[in-house]
């Protein structure tokens, strides 16, 4: 999803519909200034797939429990079906496509491509927000770390080993600030 | 040409898009004007719908169209070509199982879809369920895919075996859980109807939905670029694909149907459990003299499932005497269907772990007892093998593993209060190759494009082709595009039963000479050619150029296309499946496997501490996607060996566990380095030597860890998934 694409698509789920609580929201998306109406019941990560067409976070479960909708919020990891859009309002919000800088691959998300730390891809972006969170955290000092840190983020093609692979490589290396 | 183009560890090629969130899946699309539809799901397990409002639900904001059993349109009950096809939806008042979809609501948002889906009332006249598999009232299919078969004497050689071991063994019921949860997206355009959808099987879901709704083939279009995984859920067209097309037919609007992660439990299959007996018979010096498999596998009242649960002892061992049957018992659960190395999973556990089992009894190795008996030929036809390096595999596997450390008395290795265990198994899988077509576009720029209608989900599909039609046209990979995905292509069987690469790779073969005959044709009386007149059986490819073997000379595909003012050529070409009498056995992949567990002597938890694969998969066309394949399988063995428990409640039919939450599955910290070793060489089965390899890596995997849980402890666990209940 490009930018301008993104930008555009102001419209929240529900718009059309009569007789719904709604609520403006503003977010900082990817650094970018986003504002929208939101169903009140809407998710941050409904209101970033269907309201900003940032379809890049998926969902797994909308129960908390797969990891698969992993974003940052102010700079943390934060399971984005666990919170309701509503509850965002104002915050900085960074998803996958906001990883790049200036068309440049973030290494972690080269480290996955070349251990391919993928398969069908579909809890990849929640895996790679999860992996750059653990190095911000400073919790990617050992495999056993990786491992037990990164075990909120299921998979299952089973590609963890190259997972940890790729995260152990990125942590060794030191350059994903 | 760089002829290393196969084989190399080449990243996968449709990486990129994926680490940056812009590969776009069936739930990612959203045409204009999209409605939502959810699925209401019945709370009994069996009886009928004996009443339902739905005015409350049609009344509130934004709902568009509430469809249930009352005004649902005829459905027609179709055959499908890939096996059978689950009862079309909402057809009448009957309830089979719980979670039966009885209603679906249609709103303008997702989120007043799922409100007015909360206000649909059932009145239920309820039955009395029957989902245990022991339950003497369900009924038993016998033989259901008429493959029980048998060599030999079986009663007699067991009577007269020296040693025997008679065992019973059970496996829970799994539930495939891709992460991407089951979506459709729907849109008619007339009488055109285009479906996004979570299929391992585009030209399977267009003929299905074709036949279920009674529309001309060419009507229908099925899309699946990107699949958020399947694991064999995505084999059959399921009745939530069908009722989003019938609900964008009612409402007028294309229509999007997400199912929930619950619903992932009762709408897209599952594995079934199982209750299999083995009875081996055997000589003192190990010698097997008989084998006898009876399986029994659960099925739901209304469907039909093809799970070949005791194939596997039809031609794992070198005896004279084998009878394998199948049966499978029908209760009030969902319909069952696919899961990784479906039956073999299963099957293999029991047959393993009675070896296992018979190698204890006889005081034996475990490996040795393999090798002693191993298939030099199929043991029931007496038919040589295509190829076969499963002695191979032990070798390596056990060098790899250093299966010569064992201590083979139980209990006997520990690291203080650890009790540690090594333990192995064998495996073979199936041979499957289905007829396939394929189309090879090259253009005056001398780019290719491949096209074909089967799919990616995750296995490395356009990552192997593109390296497969490099080769084939003598291009390099970066000039190599593959589109599937998409029923509109030519036509492809499903992506499964480790047959895809196979099927697809031996079409490419075809296509590519079609293509380049079609080249040759071009220049057949073109003097200004250096190949003018040449047979396509005496030219090859490299560098972008056709060139003839004789003496070398000859020109590209930019040069002759653009003498003869083309923009592109094009080709497609098709395989089928190999004939039944050949005289030797097209055979699958083999793989040995070892695994090191470590027991809390104190709280009977497993760890997997190693486990080593050393498999035989033909010839390997991605180093590192088919080690992705086998490693990932194997996570789904351990899952199977050690959490995974679809849990169905005796007295309700309700699935307890239907959450990431309840349903156990591996997690990264559950997962040890695995490795993985390749031996063997190409099987000339196939054009391209590939024999499959997904499916490797699940059978054998729980084989292994209950044996060495049992060496570890000395207690032996016939039943999946290893509790810690059942080690203390
Ligand atoms: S979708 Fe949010 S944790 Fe699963
Ligand atoms: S890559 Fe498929 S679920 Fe992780």
């Amino acid at each position: 999803m490009d930018e301008s694409a993104a930008a555009q698509a102001r419209t929240a789920p529900g718009q059309r519909a009569p007789g719904v609580a709604r609520v403006p929201v503003s977010l900082r998306v990817n650094g970018t200034e986003r504002r929208l109406e939101v169903d009140t019941r809407t998710t941050l990560l409904d209101a970033l797939r269907d309201g900003l067409k940032l379809t890049g976070t998926k969902k797994g479960c909308d129960q908390g429990q797969c990891g698969a909708c992993t974003v940052h919020v102010d700079g943390r990891r934060m399971l984005s079906c666990l919170m309701l859009a509503a509850s965002a309002d104002g915050r900085e919000v960074r998803t996958i496509e906001g990883l790049e800088r200036d068309g440049t691959p973030h290494p972690m998300q080269e480290a996955f491509v070349r251990h391919d730390g993928l398969q069908c891809g579909y809890c990849t972006s929640g895996q790679i927000m999860s992996a750059v969170a653990l190095l911000e955290e400073g919790r990617a000092g050992s495999d056993e770390e990786i491992r037990e840190f990164m075990s909120g983020n299921l998979c299952r093609c089973g590609t963890y080993p190259h997972i940890v692979a790729a995260i152990r490589e990125v942590a060794a290396r030191g350059d994903h600030a | 040409m760089d002829r290393a183009v196969v084989g190399e560890g080449v990243d996968r090629v449709d990486a990129r898009v994926k680490v940056s969130g812009r590969a776009a899946y069936p739930t990612d699309h959203d045409p204009p004007d999209v409605a939502h539809a959810v699925l209401v799901q019945s709370t009994i397990a069996a009886g009928r719908v004996a009443a339902l409002d739905t005015s409350a639900a049609e009344a509130a904001p934004g709902v568009l169209a509430v469809i249930t059993h009352e005004n649902a349109p005829e459905l027609c009950a179709a055959q499908g070509e890939g096996g059978p096809v689950p009862p079309p939806p909402l057809q009448s008042d009957r309830i089979v199982h719980h979670g039966q979809t009885i209603a679906v609501v249609v709103a303008e948002t997702f989120e007043q879809a799922t409100e007015a889906a909360r206000l649909v009332t059932v009145l239920y006249a309820r039955a009395e369920p029957v989902v245990d598999i022991e339950n003497p009232r369900a009924e038993h299919v016998r033989d259901p895919f008429g493959t029980d078969d048998a060599t030999g004497d079986v009663d007699k050689a067991l009577a007269e075996a020296p040693v025997r071991v008679e065992r019973t063994y059970r496996t829970a019921a799994n539930t495939n859980n891709p992460m991407g949860p089951f979506a459709t997206v729907a849109s008619w355009d007339g009488d055109e109807l285009t479906v996004h959808d979570c299929t391992q099987g585009p030209s399977r879901t267009r003929s299905d939905l074709a036949n279920v709704l009674k529309a001309p083939r060419d009507s229908v279009r099925v899309l699946a670029p990107y699949l958020g995984g399947g694991f064999g859920a995505g084999l059959r067209t399921w009745q939530h694909t069908v009722l989003a097309a019938v609900a964008a037919r009612q409402v007028g609007r294309p229509v999007k149907l997400v199912l929930t992660r619950k619903q992932m439990f009762t709408s897209v299959g599952h594995r079934p459990d199982t209750r299999q007996t083995l009875r081996i018979g055997a000589t003192r010096d190990g010698r097997i003299t008989a084998i006898d498999h009876e399986a029994w596998q659960t099925l739901s009242i209304d469907d039909a499932n093809y799970e070949h649960v005791s194939r596997c002892s039809l031609s794992g061992y070198a005896s004279p005497n084998i009878s394998a049957r199948d049966v499978q018992i029908r209760l009030h659960v969902p319909s069952p269907g696919s899961m990784r190395a479906p039956g073999d999973a299963q099957g293999n556990f029991a047959l393993e772990s009675a070896l296992d089992e018979l190698a204890h009894e006889l005081g034996m190795d475990p490996l040795e007892l393999r090798l002693r008996n191993h298939a030099d030929v199929h043991p029931v036809t007496g038919q040589r093998w295509s190829s076969n390096e499963l002695r191979a595999c032990y070798r390596t596997g056990a060098e790899k593993f250093g299966w010569s450390r064992r201590d083979p008395e139980p209990r006997s290795m520990r690291r203080g209060r650890t009790l540690v265990g090594y333990g192995m198994a064998g495996t073979s899988f199936f041979f499957y190759q289905a007829s396939c077509a394929a189309r090879i576009t090259v253009t005056r720029d001398g780019q290719a494009v491949v096209g074909s209608a089967g799919m990616d989900l995750g296995t490395g599909t356009y990552t192997v082709m593109t390296q497969l039609a490099a080769e084939l046209l003598g291009l390099p990979l970066g000039r190599v595009r593959v589109v599937l995905g998409d029923s509109s292509l030519p036509r492809a069987p499903s992506a499964g039963g480790s047959g895809l690469t196979g099927s697809m790779g031996s079409a490419l073969h075809d296509a590519r000479r079609n293509l380049i005959r079609s080249f040759l044709d071009l220049v057949r009386d073109d003097t200004d050619s250096p190949l003018r007149g040449a047979d396509v059986d005496d030219v090859r490819v490299e560098d972008g150029r056709i060139v003839r073997e004789d003496d070398g000379r000859g020109e590209s595909y930019t040069e002759i296309l653009t003498r003869h003012r083309q923009d592109e050529l094009t080709a497609e070409g098709s395989a089928e499946a190999p004939k039944e009498d050949l005289p030797v056995v097209p055979t699958g992949p083999y793989a040995a496997k070892f695994a090191e567990v470590h027991v809390d002597e104190d709280l009977g938890t497993v760890r997997v501490a190693r486990l080593v694969t050393a498999a035989h998969c033909g010839r390997v066309l991605n180093e590192k996607t088919a080690r992705g394949q086998i490693v990932g399988g194997t996570v789904g063995g351990i899952g199977m060996a050690l959490f995974e428990h679809t849990v169905t409640e005796t007295r309700t039919g309700r699935i307890a566990n239907g959450t990431f939450g309840d349903y156990l599955v591996a997690v990264n910290a559950d997962i040890p380095d695995l490795e993985v070793h390749f031996v063997g060489g190409p099987d000339p089965t196939s054009p391209n030597g590939t024999k499959g390899c997904g499916e490797l890596g699940v059978p054998g995997t729980p084989a292994a860890i209950a044996n060495a849980v049992f060496h570890a402890t000395g207690i032996r666990v016939r039943r999946l998934p290893i509790t810690l209940e059942q080690l203390l």
